[in-house]
């Protein structure tokens, strides 16, 4: 779903020059003037599920930023394989003895089947890695956006046709299968095929590669944004004030475009958590034994979870699950506090 | 309607050309050797040597394309494990066989799958959303709500594997998923399915049931949908007749993209339930680091996914009398 802009309400903070400037000053003065940000701020912290969801998702941030730390109090790391260390925690299949797969005062979350990391501090490294690429595809993605759709809507005629072509080609590919093709052709850039992949090649591979397909739904709309402010009275007024077009898209047009940005990221980053997930499934992302989220999936779908104990699914799914809610909750509420006109 | 399918299909082509030169460069022209990895070790430059040959990787990369791109068109008969007729996207480097017979074994896995999986979350979805719709602000209709909201954040990954553990391996109600043909077999073929139906459904529901719920309201605000009740229509009637037709058209957009890129391959669904689709494929074709096998399913799910998109917009015609295709 795209999200509307507010172009009527948003323009109020541009200043063009100091004529103008004098002219409003004392009005805002009485009047208490308050900025589209502020509105939005007070609008949001009105809405309490948003602000329960914001809560959430900065706590899932929180603990992967603190993940050492937390992994260190709690005494565990997750590279430990307990299935050597301990190996009485295990029957001979690699499935901890313990009901509830393991979970005890020592093992909170339990022990994975099979190697016997403990899961607690996999699920906290887990999320820290997914959530570290997921922020680098989107800081990429938005800022691909903004320059390509920004340039595109503003300058027009043949770089804006040749950008919106780019685009729809872009959008015709199968995505998935993209992904999952290119990982390898990616990584084999870096290293050769017959040595050990370093962990953060395959990360910086995992970014390229959602970043390449990611950027064009945020890039699209702020073409549309961009063609539309481009007509309006403050930026020909700009223009005729003599202003070089670089100011113009700095000073202008890019404080108009940040609701549909921050709107879009919201959306746009849960979607980076899950698909980096479903390749580190497949197996084409991150591997054992740097922890990630999404190979933690891979690891419950084996038949040695699935025919015994099927505790461990539990974590990885549960805690994503909550955490897409939220994600998802807060998008919808950072639109709404925008743009109090759009229904739900 | 001619003028337009002939117009999109065109645009379709050239998309497929610019996706094949696009992959085939990703694939062939970078630095990476396939004839490398399919030497194995203990390699010989020779040995290197005599793959390239026999793959033609010796000859340059406008050159190559321009044999594949010759042999898709009109077939070959210079390859060294046989003839290869018209669609011709040469033979797999892993299993030797032509990558077209392959993939049009692994098709009607797909389409089983998808198209019935296709069945069951429309109906599910479309029905949840319209009873949501029609209770507006009751109990039923947050439930509803509530539910597709926490369903659509679940992953086919959590999803299956959780299916598959308590349906299939715990309490064995169902069999383990397989493929059966449905003209060997239809109660084999069924039952053999019936799991990743309900997965596939359950997920790709929720998101029809909250488009639907919401497009429906939409529409219960329309002008039009509020005269036919001031004429006195039954609110059945309206509801189905005028509300229902025009809630359609932003859940087709949906749909044709959904099925699209599931008719390509449902890779991660294939993947869980291993079943031996054209997901799947991709997913060895990847691991086998099998060039032309990966070449052909990039194409042929592209093609599945624009020609979705083709069909799609022809629809929308059929719905809303007011859209012309130009």
């Amino acid at each position: 779903m795209t999200s509307p802009i507010d172009v009527e309400d948003g323009g109020t903070s541009v200043v063009v020059d100091g004529a103008i400037q004098l002219a409003t000053t004392p009005e805002a003065k009485e009047l208490q003037g308050r900025s589209p940000g502020q509105l939005m701020w007070i609008r949001f912290k009105r809405d309490r599920t948003g602000v329960i969801s914001a809560c959430v998702v900065i706590f899932f941030f929180l603990i992967a930023a603190a993940a050492p730390l937390i992994a260190k109090l709690y005494g565990k790391n997750p590279y430990t394989v307990y299935a050597d260390e301990q190996p009485e925690l295990f029957d001979s299949a690699g499935v901890p003895v313990q009901p509830n797969g393991g979970i005890s005062s020592e093992f909170w979350f339990g022990l994975e089947p099979g190697n016997g990391y403990d899961v607690f501090t996999k699920l906290l490294y887990g999320i820290r890695t997914s959530l570290m690429i997921s922020l680098a595809v989107t800081v990429a993605t938005v800022l691909t956006g903004i320059l390509l759709g920004v340039t595109a809507g503003y300058l027009g005629g043949k770089t804006d046709y040749f950008i919106s072509r780019v685009i729809d080609f872009l959008l015709a590919f199968p995505a998935q299968l993209f992904f999952i093709a290119s990982m390898p052709v990616v990584v084999s850039l870096f290293v050769s095929p017959t040595d050990e992949t370093p962990v953060y090649v395959r990360v910086v591979a995992l970014i390229m590669v959602q970043w390449f397909l990611g950027w064009m739904s945020l890039g699209r709309i702020l073409r549309g944004t961009t063609l539309a402010l481009r007509e309006r009275e403050f930026i020909e007024a700009a223009r005729v004030s003599g202003a070089p077009p670089w100011r113009i898209i700095r000073r202008e047009i890019l404080p108009n475009v940040v609701t549909p940005i921050l709107v879009q990221g919201t959306y746009m980053l849960p979607n980076f958590v899950t698909a980096e997930a479903g390749l580190s499934f497949l197996g084409v992302g991150i591997v054992e034994p740097t922890p990630d989220w999404g190979q933690m999936f891979s690891k419950a779908s084996t038949e040695l979870v699935m025919q015994n104990d099927i505790t461990y699914m539990f974590f990885p799914g549960i805690s994503m699950i909550i955490f897409i809610v939220a994600f998802n909750l807060l998008g919808d509420s950072v639109r709404d506090a925008f743009d109090p006109k759009t229904a739900r | 309607m001619l003028r337009f399918l002939v117009r999109r299909s065109l645009g379709a082509l050239v998309i497929l050309i610019l996706l094949s030169i696009v992959a085939f460069l990703l694939f062939f022209g970078m630095p990476r050797d396939p004839a490398l990895l399919m030497c194995g070790k203990g390699c010989t430059p020779a040995n290197i040597e005599n793959i390239h040959h026999v793959l033609g990787l010796d000859k340059s990369i406008p050159e190559q394309y321009w044999i594949f791109l010759h042999n898709l068109v009109v077939g070959s008969n210079d390859f060294a494990q046989g003839p290869c007729p018209a669609p011709c996207f040469g033979y797999s480097y892993h299993t030797n066989e032509q990558v077209w017979g392959t993939l049009m074994d692994r098709l009607p896995t797909t389409l089983s799958l998808t198209l019935g999986g296709a069945v069951c979350f429309l109906v599910l979805g479309l029905g949840t959303g319209l009873i949501a719709a029609w209770k507006r602000g009751t109990l039923v209709d947050k439930t509803f709500t509530a539910g597709a909201m926490v369903i659509s954040s679940m992953q086919i990954y959590f999803l299956g594997p959780l299916a598959l553990a308590i349906l299939v391996y715990q309490t064995r109600i169902f069999d383990k998923p397989a493929y059966n043909p449905i003209s060997s077999d239809p109660v084999a073929w069924f039952t053999g399915l019936i799991v990743p139906w309900v997965v596939l459904s359950t997920i790709f529901a929720s998101q029809y049931t909250r488009m639907s719920r919401s497009s429906m309201i939409e529409q219960l605000q329309e002008e039009h949908v509020r005269t036919a009740r001031a004429k006195g229509m039954s609110s059945r009637y309206v509801f189905f007749r005028y509300a229902w037709r025009g809630s359609l058209i932003p859940i087709i957009t949906i749909f044709g993209i959904d099925l699209g890129s599931l008719l390509g391959g449902a890779i991660i669904t294939e993947y869980t339930f291993g079943l031996p689709g054209l997901g799947r494929l991709a997913v060895e074709a990847v691991s086998f680091s099998d060039l032309p096998l990966l070449l052909g399913v990039m194409l042929f799910s592209a093609t599945m996914i624009l020609l979705c998109n083709i069909v799609v917009d022809a629809a929308y015609a059929f719905i809303d009398p007011r859209v012309r295709l130009a």
